[in-house]
């Protein structure tokens, strides 16, 4: 249903656009949590939806193009990338968690974007927003989402959302 | 990213260690340290902060004749050439690109610490 939504010069076409940032969570997660991620299978999704209990949500913006990343964690996910990252072990969504969702948002985007721009994209920096609980986001355009899902070792997924507004 | 760093840190062996929201408390800090014959002797400051950005602390650092010549290292997601230029422009004892892991942050410490004590001997 989304595929039609796609038009040919649409980013999330272009592998090496999508690599940037399945390269930039693989980095981030290793070298900040010591914690190896398994990249599932990308999906095509026409409104973007959070899939987890908490996110980080970046805007993005290059010429006439907008879009934003965004990460969902279930709690078992992101209670054990904290765990790995701080030696914490949290049972409720804190500031300690948040802080790490933002932080890594912020970093797995600045790999990526790092990435894009020496392949002639513009993106800048931007400050992440968390979010927690169950959201959507309603659009009136021809963009599409990105949904790249990825599982860590106890059994729990996060995932990596990437719409484009064109 | 604090929590990182301050864990980072406590694993290398570095316990005192002060922290502040975003550039203007730390800088208050800084200016407050000396004034009272205390100062700090490191400074590591991510770049994007809410409020007062690391690259703008690092400005005010160099133009405080009292803390221009305390090291200071920019911890962030900024990789790209204009920012290491701004950065090194603006006196940056040098940088720490997001994401890296402790070995990193440990070398990039001890170059620092070489690099000051170098320039202090001679």
């Amino acid at each position: 249903m989304g595929a039609e939504n796609l038009q040919p010069v649409n980013p999330l076409l272009d592998k090496r656009f999508v690599s940037a940032f399945v390269d930039g969570v693989i980095k981030t997660t290793s070298l900040m949590a010591s914690t190896q991620v398994v990249v599932g299978k990308p999906t095509v999704e026409t409104q973007f939806q959070a899939k987890g209990d908490v996110a980080g949500m970046v805007g993005m913006v290059f010429g006439q193009m907008k879009g934003t990343m965004s990460i969902s964690f279930s709690k078992e996910a992101i209670f054990q990338i904290v765990e790995n990252m701080l030696g914490e072990k949290n049972t409720e969504i804190n500031a300690s968690v948040t802080d790490a969702v933002g932080e890594m948002t912020n970093q797995i985007y600045g790999t990526a974007k790092t990435t894009l721009n020496q392949m002639g994209y513009a993106f800048e920096m931007a400050i992440p927003s968390v979010i927690q609980g169950t959201f959507t986001i309603s659009k009136h355009h021809s963009g599409a989402t990105l949904v790249i899902p990825f599982n860590l070792s106890n059994g729990s997924t996060f995932f990596v959302d990437i719409t484009v507004i064109m | 990213m604090r929590k990182i760093i301050k864990k980072v840190l406590t694993e290398l062996g570095y316990t005192n260690v002060e922290e502040a929201d975003d550039g203007k408390p730390a800088f208050e800090k800084l200016q407050s340290a000396k004034s009272a014959g205390n100062p700090f002797e490191f400074v590591i400051s991510d770049w994007n902060m809410p409020g007062m950005a690391g690259i703008d602390l690092l400005k005010a650092c160099k133009a405080d004749p009292s803390l221009k010549v305390l090291p200071f290292m920019l911890v962030t997601a900024e990789s790209e050439q204009k920012n290491i230029v701004e950065a090194a422009k603006a006196g940056v004892s040098d940088y720490v690109v997001k994401p890296f892991n402790a070995q990193t942050l440990k070398g990039k410490l001890e170059k620092i610490w070489t690099k000051h004590s170098g320039s202090h001997a001679a």
